[in-house]
């Protein structure tokens, strides 16, 4: 544990960055301000979008409609990662049926399905959530695979001893004892997803922050693009700790 | 054997286990033979790595053997409740959750399994833990909890598999010590590995003392001494050393 002086420490550290991170974009900035707006630009530049909404959508509607893509996505992601996961991390042979094929989808980047998504869904939401699934699928399902694969042996055991049907062994021992190793497959996933959305959202959009980039580009309004990039830095930010704190709920039984 | 210690409960039967690797064959049993009577503490005792965790996986249905037959006189009733090397509690388990454990499997009624399973955590003096995570245990709070999952399955012999080998020396005499003040309360079959020869003449009515690879029955001894046994009475020293010149216990 933290004692309060080194909180105390940890916040001023934190605080001096961010002011030096500031000054440094003022200095940077001053110079060519047509190019690269000054941090009160920027600001006011994002108090007006409060005021002005951009498509007629709110900032609160922009950043609404990204979340609710990646947690679609994610959603999606999780019932069939961590569903499949299971299956194949259990069953040799399914695992070995279907194992080739993940590992050659992925490495193929969400950005190089984007044409042939658009050929096929056009530019609807549904492209666009399968864009984010498709980014974030792997790590949950690969973490799975692997989690429900290295169950420590004593445990299993433990659950034949008792007689424990598959369904029973899946569900009292299995799962949980994979769940840690699943949740930080989410967490990336997360993280991943929320960049491909940005991606998705500049290619064909009328809502979403990164909607508010290319707007940004179009429009030659640089401050926007700035508005809407530290947005997307701290909105991504926020949903990796709202997920910390999920995961402490959801594993609190780990040694600490 | 020329006194009767009571109905059999289980019989082995010339059991023999190999394991067959690519280069090798592996003996780690050969040829057992031992009758384990209703309610006796016997304890199997023989140096390390060598057939007495396969022994008790056979007796627990986990493996079977490559030869021979593991029988329970009665064919109906054969479950076991088994207690690990290292403590197995599930630590995304509640005390109470493992222990009623056994009884969930088995689809007991819910108010049932949770007064049976808070008999056996009062029993195994864990009053007052039921709701603790194995993480807020120590290493021998952990094995009551185990202890008390096996004697939830309402087993007809009690595996414990070398239970108290992690613990340091100090809660090792005092699990000793438990383990038979449990026993005595609620009578079990219990066969007991161990490789300290110590802990087997402080335990058992029998040892069974096993030689190095492959396992076979070197020596019974068949333990008269009173109980509470004291480490340091002669006739306990006798023969301690006694049982420690015909072991290959290479400790």
């Amino acid at each position: 544990m933290r004692t309060k002086n080194q909180k105390i420490r940890d916040f001023v550290l934190s605080a001096i960055s961010v002011i030096v991170l500031i000054a440094l974009w003022c200095a940077v900035s001053t110079s060519k301000p047509d190019f690269f707006p000054t941090p009160m630009a920027t600001i006011e530049r994002l108090v007006k979008l409060f005021e002005k909404p951009i498509m007629k959508v709110s900032i609160w509607g922009h950043i609404f409609a990204s979340l609710k893509r990646v947690l679609f996505a994610i959603g999606a992601s999780i019932i069939i990662g961590v569903g499949l996961g299971l299956i194949m991390g259990w069953n040799k042979k399914v695992r070995a049926a279907i194992y080739p094929i993940i590992m050659t989808l992925r490495p193929i980047p969400p950005i190089a399905w984007i044409p042939l998504i658009i050929l096929l869904f056009g530019v609807g939401e549904f492209p666009k959530v399968l864009l984010v699934f498709i980014g974030s699928v792997f790590p949950i399902l690969l973490n799975t695979i692997s989690a429900v694969s290295m169950v420590d042996d004593m445990y299993l055991k433990v659950g034949k001893v008792y007689k424990a049907n598959t369904w029973q062994t899946l569900h009292h021992i299995v799962f949980p004892a994979s769940m840690p190793t699943i949740l930080a497959g989410i967490k990336i996933a997360i993280s991943s997803g929320w960049m491909v959305v940005v991606a998705a959202e500049m290619l064909a959009s009328k809502s979403g922050l990164g909607f508010l980039i290319t707007r940004g580009r179009d429009s030659y309004d640089v401050a926007l693009i700035m508005v809407a990039m530290i947005l997307i830095g701290i909105v991504g930010a926020a949903l990796s700790i709202v997920f910390s704190f999920i995961e402490r709920r959801l594993c609190g039984w780990m040694s600490s | 054997m020329d006194e009767q210690l009571g109905t059999i409960k289980v019989k082995l039967r010339n059991i023999s286990k190999s394991f067959y690797s690519r280069k090798e064959v592996f003996e780690a049993v050969d040829n057992i033979s031992i009758d384990v009577y209703e309610n006796e503490f016997l304890v199997l005792l023989g140096p390390g790595q060598c057939g007495k965790t396969v022994l008790l996986n056979m007796i627990s249905g986990l493996e079977s053997p490559t030869e021979g037959t593991v029988q329970f006189t009665d064919n109906n009733a054969t479950d076991v409740g088994f207690v690990f090397q290292k403590t197995a509690v599930f630590p995304w388990k509640t005390v109470m959750e493992n222990v009623e454990l056994p009884l969930e499997l088995k689809k007991e009624d819910k108010t049932e399994r949770r007064k049976r399973a808070q008999y056996l955590i009062d029993l195994v003096g864990l009053n007052g833990f039921e709701n603790s995570l194995p993480k807020q245990l120590s290493g021998g709070m952990k094995q009551r909890v185990g202890i008390a999952r096996a004697y939830a399955n309402n087993p007809q012999v009690l595996l414990m598999d070398e239970p108290f080998g992690a613990l340091d020396a100090q809660t090792r005499y005092q699990m000793e010590e438990e383990v038979l003040r449990i026993w005595e309360q609620e009578k079990r079959t219990v066969i007991f590995v161990t490789n300290n020869i110590e802990e087997a003449v402080y335990l058992a009515d029998r040892v069974i003392v096993l030689s190095s690879c492959p396992a076979k029955v070197k020596e019974i001894y068949n333990i008269k001494l009173q109980r509470p046994r004291d480490y340091v009475n002669q006739d306990f020293l006798r023969l301690r050393e006694a049982i420690e010149k015909n072991t290959d216990l290479a400790l």
